[in-house]
């Protein structure tokens, strides 16, 4: 079949047309000598993105049986998958056509006609010798295995088992020790404001009950391998070291965080002696015990909260402490009627609406806060200066403490294990800060609650269902999945095996093939982001729609 | 079509963008209901976005861009939710979708019509800083691209004179004026409330001296001064045009007393301020005058470190809410206790307020119209962890839950999603 290129040339209404020569486009285009070989057609249009435009274009490579496609008009940012739509309801292969940009970059930014024309030309020359090295692409088809595996047993995994599991998906959950419910398993109350979720007993039931929840307790993930739909997974026992295979879909991580040790801060020194506790060991105390001693047994007649502990050199607010610290206050001016209790913070954090009200429920008992500028502990002396400068020093019967929330060194192991990467604070790093939080760079791990930095319960809560809601749109029981088409191929007979582009792909895409000694992009994972194109010291690897070749032979019509 | 395949969403900014495109994805039908005309809520006011600083309309307009093309979407702008009955699974829902008086499919938004225009008006979206014309877009870059007539102040429209100026202009055919309200009945699933945020009146602060100091600004007023589609493209001049400010105070929590909780993202804002500021301004000072700094990310912190580090003093205040602004001759005099409730006075040109989020002008009304509870604070009450409302099938997401950053918004906003999608699998 000969080749057949159609040029429609789009006037934008005044907007192109009003700044450079349509006709003079369109009659030099049709007599480029270099094309004289091709069957060229170049046509006008007054609006090709409009209703009509797009019934003419469709016409036009029907009717004329068109092999390529140029679309000079505007920004491909605005209108390439428009005729790219064009192109799926004709014969063309939409990897067929290719759009330059006359508007933006030609007619908008050149005040002058004539010179606003040239360019207009150059640049669909330079289209067209494009496109005619352009190869058609296919899109592919994979199944896809619907069942979710989720690591890490606490309110975020709990949470999201019970958003996925249902009829026509399974969800395997992993957790690291024996029990499920994680540090809100230790809880004897949660915020005032979090009635709701008080019944955490019922929750870990629900999950146990539910017929498409597996649980694997003391369980870690051993190995896993493959792409959105299609994870191969090895699970460990911990104590017996059984393993077990099974196949997912897609992976939430969840597994949590822990508190740092203030033992290992310059000005925190305290002993397991001392009576020097963190919020969690007040909790465990509630929990184990049903009341809050001194370690002698006694009761604390005063008591200090210190707030921030660590803050600094972690980097981060815990958002949680200072909520916490009033709960745990709470239970001290229950218990201990008349207990002297001073507050000892750097910053007060309440982002929720109901926070600041708790705050002042506080103030109006009695409890006494103090800001400070920095804090040092001995044992249960505190050295403190406050903001107006002046060192205090208190010792009281009982210090609470709220070191900073950290990630744990699972996190750093299921870093290495799935490629995806951590935040320069340790915790997991989400795709997009702002737009795409629960997803990760690589498709199908997802992430959710402490894991992926301090939040509380609550919002924990909320990204175990906002990862649930990603896992359900994109992994829908029955349907297949269609990965990038443009996407990079190494050429065996080029590869030395360098490995340099292992290194350079984010997504983990390039792996080795021991065998022939060569690496092999993975389609599935691939992008098309084209990194791994320019760091291949021997030409090997190949960018399907952009090649060297297609790039060139562009860039030197246009330069012509 | 079974009302089982679509969902209605309330409110197109970021977390009604997210949830339809998502809700799109799984194949569902999604009707995005919008009042203003144009698409994309608050977050395309603000020029670029904390804590990466990106450029928010790079953010937000490729997703306005999939949400206008998507063939599973179908966006209702200068539009209103009118009633509604059934129940979770089958609500029926009376919509208007008022006229725009321009055909949306043969508008190509190349911007004639409107300077031809006489009728003026204050430009709202603009925070009022510039005026805009009964034919309008509210700001370059607008999504859809298309203006919409306001018929109250159009002369034709109103029956004042027989004007036709911008139809003459427009090459296209597109302004209709014979365009009408229509009413929709449809059906659906599901709803999402997302109607985002108001921010409070700042003349309220009485201390504050808001709308009575020219040099007092709220931080939408900054926002727009700050971007380069806005009315001084990006140029940082104080109200009369010419003036340039070379000291800047920014005072955090602005109306936190008067609403009565912390408004989550004031804290982070300023380094944005801070930031841009110093680079529009050469040898700027910048004061930030604070009580409480909350963080509620693992990148936030740094960004306030950094911030005081090199761009912004900060000076902190044992009680912000005696803090007050008066005018000395062409400057501002803040008072305000120091950390050690010493009385300070710091002379600026400039006085930027980060007021205090609010729940959205009209919100009472929809959750009536809805039976949905709002909270002690007035916004949509959400069941603790969750982003269900207090009726099944209705869920919220974004700040009309509350004030919380873009991430978070967009968290709930996906949740929503996950419960919805759960909700009718089952
Ligand atoms: C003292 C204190 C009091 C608090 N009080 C409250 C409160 O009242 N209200 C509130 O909202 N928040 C509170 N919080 C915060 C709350 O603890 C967290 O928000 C919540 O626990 C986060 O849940 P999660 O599921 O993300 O993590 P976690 O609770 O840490 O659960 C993670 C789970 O994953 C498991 N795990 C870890 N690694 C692995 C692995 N490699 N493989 C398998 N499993 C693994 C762990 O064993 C654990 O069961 C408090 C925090 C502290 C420190
Ligand atoms: C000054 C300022 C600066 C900020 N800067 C940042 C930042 O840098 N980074 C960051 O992460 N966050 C920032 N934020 C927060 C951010 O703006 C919000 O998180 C985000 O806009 C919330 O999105 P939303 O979709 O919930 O609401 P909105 O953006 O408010 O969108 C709601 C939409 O619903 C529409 N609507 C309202 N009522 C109705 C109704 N009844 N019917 C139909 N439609 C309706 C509105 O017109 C609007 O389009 C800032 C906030 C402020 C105040
Ligand atoms: S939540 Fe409170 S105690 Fe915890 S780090 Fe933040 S400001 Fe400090
Ligand atoms: S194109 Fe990008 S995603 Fe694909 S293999 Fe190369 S570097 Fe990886
Ligand atoms: S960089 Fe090139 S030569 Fe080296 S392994 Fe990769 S494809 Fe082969
Ligand atoms: S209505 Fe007409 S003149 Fe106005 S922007 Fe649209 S196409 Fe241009
Ligand atoms: S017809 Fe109305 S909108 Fe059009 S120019 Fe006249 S007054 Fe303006």
């Amino acid at each position: 079949m000969s080749d057949k290129i159609g040029i429609y040339v789009c006037e934008c209404g005044p907007n192109i047309s009003g700044r450079v020569d349509i006709d003079r486009i369109i009659a030099e285009i049709s007599n480029l000598e270099e094309f004289s070989d091709k069957e060229l057609i170049v046509k006008p249009h007054k609006l090709l993105c409009s209703v009509g435009g797009k019934a003419f274009l469709e016409e036009e490579i029907k009717n004329n049986e068109l092999t390529h496609l140029v679309c000079a008009a505007c920004s491909p940012r605005d209108h390439d998958t428009t005729f790219i739509n064009v192109c799926k309801k004709t014969q063309l292969n939409p990897y067929m056509y290719t759009i330059v940009n006359i508007r933006e970059q030609c007619a908008w930014i050149i005040p002058d006609k004539e010179k606003a024309t040239d360019k207009a030309i150059q640049y669909i020359r330079g289209g067209i010798d494009r496109v005619l090295y352009q190869e058609p692409l296919f899109e592919k088809q994979l199944e896809s295995n619907p069942d979710v595996l989720i690591i890490g047993g606490g309110m975020a995994g709990l949470t999201a088992a019970l958003v996925l599991a249902g009829k026509s998906r399974n969800v395997y959950l992993i957790e690291k020790t024996s029990i499920l419910g994680g540090k809100a398993a230790l809880f004897s109350e949660f915020l005032p404001h979090q009635s709701d979720i008080a019944d955490l007993k019922n929750k870990i039931k629900e999950v146990e009950n539910n017929q498409y929840i597996r649980i694997f307790r003391n369980t870690e993930l051993e190995k896993i391998v493959g792409f959105l739909g299609n994870f191969e997974i090895v699970l460990k026992q911990n104590q017996t070291g059984d393993t077990t295979d099974l196949l997912a879909g897609a992976v939430i991580l969840a597994n949590g965080y822990e508190l740092m040790d203030a033992r290992e801060l310059d000005n925190f020194k305290y002993t397991d002696a001392d009576n020097v506790f963190t919020g969690l060991e007040i909790e465990e105390m509630l929990t184990s015990q049903g009341k809050i001693t001194l370690r002698s047994g006694e009761k604390p007649r005063s008591a200090a909260l210190i707030h921030c502990v660590g803050r600094k050199e972690a980097g981060y607010c815990s958002q949680v402490c200072c909520n916490y610290l009033l709960k745990t206050a709470g239970y001290l001016l229950k218990q201990v009627p008349g207990i002297e209790i001073i507050d000892l913070h750097q910053d007060l954090c309440q982002p929720h609406t109901e926070d600041q009200a708790y705050f002042e429920s506080f103030k109006e008992k009695g409890m006494q806060f103090c800001r400070v500028q920095e804090v040092a502990l001995d044992g249960n002396k505190i050295e403190y200066v406050n903001m107006a400068g002046e060192k205090k020093e208190i010792a009281p019967d009982m210090v609470i403490i709220a070191p900073a929330m950290k990630a744990t060194a699972s996190n750093e192991a299921l870093s290495a294990l799935t490629s995806i990467d951590l935040h320069e604070t340790g915790f997991f790093q989400e795709a997009h800060i702002k737009i795409n939080p629960v997803s990760t760079k690589t498709d199908g791990i997802f992430i959710a609650g402490a894991s992926r930095g301090p939040c509380d319960i609550s919002e924990a809560m909320i990204q175990a269902q906002a990862a649930g809601g990603k896992i359900l749109t994109q992994l829908i029981p029955g349907e297949k999945i269609i990965p990038e088409v443009k996407v990079s191929e190494i050429l065996e007979a080029y590869c030395t095996g360098c490995k340099t582009c292992l290194d350079v792909c984010a997504y983990g895409a390039i792996y080795f093939d021991n065998e022939r000694g060569i690496s092999v992009v993975n389609e599935a994972i691939c992008r098309g982001c084209g990194n791994c194109v320019g760091s291949c010291p021997s030409g090997a690897l190949r960018s399907r729609h952009f090649t060297n070749l297609q790039l060139y032979q562009q860039v030197k019509e246009a330069l012509r | 079509m079974n009302p089982s395949d679509k969902i209605l969403v309330i409110g197109s900014g970021i977390a009604g963008m997210e949830a339809s495109l998502m809700l799109s994805k799984a194949g569902k039908k999604v009707y995005l209901v919008e009042r203003l005309p144009l698409i994309g809520g608050n977050v395309i006011k603000t020029g670029e976005s904390f804590p990466n600083m990106d450029c928010s309309t790079c953010l937000v307009a490729p997703i306005q861009q999939l949400i206008l093309q998507d063939k599973n979407i179908t966006v209702l702008t200068v539009s209103k939710v009118e009633k509604v009955i059934g129940k979770a699974g089958n609500f029926g829902v009376s919509l208007t979708k008022k006229a725009r008086y321009v055909n949306i499919a043969a508008c190509l938004g190349c911007g004639m019509c409107y300077p031809v225009c006489p009728v003026s008006q204050p430009n709202f979206w603009e925070q009022g800083l510039v005026e805009k014309k009964a034919i309008y877009v509210e700001c370059a870059g607008s999504l859809p691209n298309v203006p919409v007539i306001d018929p109250s102040l159009c002369l034709r429209l109103n029956g004042s004179e027989e004007c036709n100026l911008c139809a003459e202009t427009c090459i296209f055919g597109a302004i209709d004026f014979s365009e009408k309200d229509e009413l929709l009945e449809e059906n659906f699933a599901a709803i999402i409330v997302a109607t985002g945020f108001s921010t409070l009146d700042a003349r309220i602060i009485k201390n504050l001296g808001y709308g009575k100091f020219a040099g007092v600004y709220t931080a939408y007023e900054i926002e727009r001064l700050l971007a380069s589609n806005g009315p001084t493209e990006g140029v940082i001049k104080m109200r009369d045009g010419e003036r340039i400010p070379e000291k800047i105070a920014i005072i955090h929590c602005a109306g936190r007393k008067e609403v009565g909780y912390c408004s989550n993202v004031c804290c982070s804002y300023p380094s944005r301020y801070a930031h841009f500021l110093t680079e529009k301004v050469p040898g700027v000072k910048i004061f930030d005058i604070y009580g409480d700094l909350c963080f509620p990310d693992k990148a936030y912190q740094k960004l306030n470190y950094e911030t005081r580090k090199e761009k912004a003093e900060y000076l902190f205040s044992a009680d912000l809410e005696k803090l007050e602004i008066s005018e000395e001759s062409d400057k501002l005099k803040i008072k305000y206790p120091d950390a050690g409730n010493q009385h300070k006075e710091l002379l600026v040109d400039m006085a930027i307020l980060a007021v205090a989020i609010t729940p959205p002008a009209g919100l009472e009304d929809l959750t009536e119209l809805l039976e949905i509870e709002r909270d002690k604070y007035g916004f949509v009450k959400a069941e603790t962890g969750s982003v269900n409302t207090t009726r099944d099938g209705i869920y919220v997401a974004g700040c009309a839950t509350g004030p919380r950053d873009i991430q978070s918004s967009v968290l709930q906003s996906e949740a929503a999603v996950g419960q919805i999608l759960r909700f009718l699998q089952d």
